[in-house]
């Protein structure tokens, strides 16, 4: 393993909605005090693992489905070179990086990390079944190296929504794609003049963050 | 397009604006046939919901034709007849599989925001501020309907749109209010405010068998639907001699009312000190809500009733007796209304002639009338009980210039 990837502690604690009972609660890691930033998301989403596994494992889609991805290109079937930015801006900042599959379980996880010294990230989704007919528990980590970083200092420019609130809003829209077939979008609906303080607003609830497409009609 | 927006506290105007076109595969775009101002909007109106920008377009009832649609709408063409129900719900999540279609998962574009202030979100609606989405309402002669094969009914009758209008909010949302009063035959049913939620509540709580509904309101009119057309017994709680938790003790043989609905919410009005207390804490900001009604309920409900709440509430609540609560073994339930569970049996009603929802209709107005009209109706002046808008009529009876 390169020197510079931190390596996530691959040993996830068992959460209370999985089949643990008589456990003990443990959080999973976020604190910052080395520097690099750690957060993590939770959902249940009405699938099975196994198809869950096979949307994510799709990287040429993610594009589709996660905030501030430009493009990718499968380099092998472990590596990927991704273009990060705000797609809605063509001349925006933009990072490359290569990342690496390192662990691959297929149904169950996936752990990648970056093969860039300058881009600290790395992250996993563990898939496993919900209690009862729930479908199956989506738990997202991801770690980062902000704001040093090229990647915190792009995302940090480009947008209000927070690295953690990104990875928050990734699963969300993977959840979105798989349940209700779309993402919902309100960026192009109409609306009056918003004025000085309805324009302020507008930033501040995040409306122009972009929507990733989903199922999207072309604009 | 021609479309009402919300440009700040008090302050509606009608603005030209982009048509909205197809944005994801479920969407249809609906000709606007027919409109209306609901008691929420006036929530908007003052400026007691968070999170409202600036251009803003109002409106969460409505109905029209079908104009558009996604390439993934299967059940419904071009032409087709419907109402859209407020609220937005994919119809494949664990909440709407468990008619639970208000809270569902996947339509709110904000639900980080809703996140912050409730913990989780719940369905997006239509024209209600940020925290619900910030989809672009129907108080405008054109909308864009997500999910269009969930939500939208057809009617494939020759009703006029004003008796299957409210079939979009206000109808199922009384309905549910008295649903959820958990009613049985020979109980007596207390219903708070008798605006158009509180109208359909009486009338519904009547469809599930209670033996009477006790209405409190102060406006005549009001008072006087309530009795004439809903069969009410009717207290105006301004009348000088009129204690409401007595009168009510009174009139249910010093039980108490079995079940309590307040359909009022959080901008309820009272004559009292309390009510002044809570008027001069919400407008300086200490308050989000002016929760009186829900204060007398707690004192009036009988021991183990049921307390219904169709009424909007929006944030944190003061000087509630939750002792009352507590203490009389109380049920309670309440949100946002799972319309897509309602339409199609209340559709029903109406087509067998049970119900004429049009009946509580007190103003017929073209698009250009909307920003006075929010005003007169929050001002409680010309005896409003409802109003329609024909948004393709500038002002009633004059046709819109191409």
């Amino acid at each position: 393993m390169p020197e510079h990837v931190s390596r996530l502690d691959t040993s996830l604690p068992v959460f209370p909605a999985g089949s643990g009972k008589g456990a003990v609660f443990s959080p999973l890691p976020q604190d910052t005090k080395d520097g690099k930033m750690r957060a993590h998301a939770v959902q249940t989403i009405l699938s099975d693992p196994h198809t869950l596994y096979s949307l994510w494992r799709d990287v040429t889609a993610a594009p589709r489905w996660m905030e501030y991805v430009v493009s990718t290109e499968v380099k092998s079937p472990t590596i990927t070179h991704w273009v990060m930015g705000n797609p809605d801006h063509p001349e925006g900042p933009r990072v490359e990086y290569d990342t690496e599959i390192y662990e691959d379980v297929p149904g169950e996880r996936i752990a990648w990390r970056s093969l860039d010294p300058t881009v600290h990230e790395a992250g996993e989704v563990i898939f496993s079944p919900g209690p009862g007919d729930r479908g199956t528990v989506v738990v997202l980590q991801e770690t980062m190296a902000v704001p040093g970083s090229k990647l915190g200092v792009a995302v940090a420019g480009l947008t209000k929504r927070t690295p953690r609130q990104i990875v928050i809003e990734d699963l969300r829209h993977f959840k979105q794609m798989v349940e209700a077939g779309e993402i919902p979008n309100v960026t192009r609906d109409p609306h009056g003049p918003r004025g000085i303080i309805g324009g302020f607003k507008e930033r501040l609830y995040g409306e122009n963050n972009p929507t990733p497409p989903g199922t999207g009609v072309a604009q | 397009m021609k479309a009402v927006c919300w440009m700040g506290t008090s302050n509606i105007q009608v603005h030209t604006v982009p048509d909205p076109e197809i944005v994801n595969p479920h969407d249809a775009i609906l000709r606007i046939t027919r409109t209306a101002i609901c008691g929420s909007d006036l929530h908007l109106y003052d400026g007691y919901i968070p999170t409202m920008e600036a251009g803003d377009i109002l409106g969460h009832e409505f109905m029209g034709i079908v104009e558009e649609v996604g390439p993934e709408v299967t059940n419904l063409k071009r032409g087709d007849r419907v109402v859209v129900p407020f609220t937005i719900s994919c119809g494949n999540c664990f909440f709407c599989r468990r008619d639970l279609w208000s809270l569902c998962d996947n339509t709110n574009p904000n639900a980080q925001v809703a996140e912050t202030m409730y913990g989780y979100s719940g369905s997006a609606l239509f024209g209600y501020s940020h925290i619900y989405g910030g989809y672009a309402g129907g108080q405008a002669q054109y909308v864009r309907v997500p999910f269009a094969n969930v939500g939208p009914i057809k009617i494939e009758n020759d009703l006029p749109d004003e008796k299957v209008l409210f079939l979009s909010d206000i109808y199922p949302t009384g309905y549910m209010g008295a649903e959820n009063a958990n009613i049985k035959p020979g109980d007596t049913v207390a219903v708070w405010g008798c605006g158009p939620v509180g109208l359909f509540a009486i009338a519904s709580a009547y469809m599930l068998g209670a033996e009477r509904v006790i209405a409190i309101d102060r406006f005549p009119e009001r008072l006087k639907l309530a009795r004439d057309y809903c069969g009410a017994t009717t207290i105006d709680y301004t009348d000088n001699d009129v204690v409401v938790v007595e009168a009510l003790r009174d009139l249910t043989g010093g039980i108490g009312p079995d079940s309590c609905i307040d359909a009022v919410g959080m901008e309820a009005h009272s004559n009292t000190l309390v009510g002044m207390y809570d008027k001069v804490k919400q407008s300086v900001m200490l308050e989000t809500d002016r929760p009186f009604v829900l204060r007398q309920a707690f004192q009036a409900i009988r021991k183990g009733g049921t307390l219904s709440i169709p009424g909007v509430y929006g944030g944190a609540l003061d000087k509630i007796n939750f002792g009352a609560a507590f203490g009389k073994g109380i049920k309670m339930a309440m949100g946002q209304t799972h319309m897509h569970k309602y339409m199609a049996p209340l559709l029903k009603s109406v087509e067998e002639g049970k119900i004429d929802p049009s009946f509580l209709i007190s103003h017929r107005i073209g698009i250009e009338e909307v920003p006075d009209m929010y005003k007169i109706w929050r001002d409680k002046k010309d005896q409003v009980t409802k109003i329609v808008i024909d948004p393709w009529q500038d002002r009633l009876g004059t046709p819109l210039a191409v």
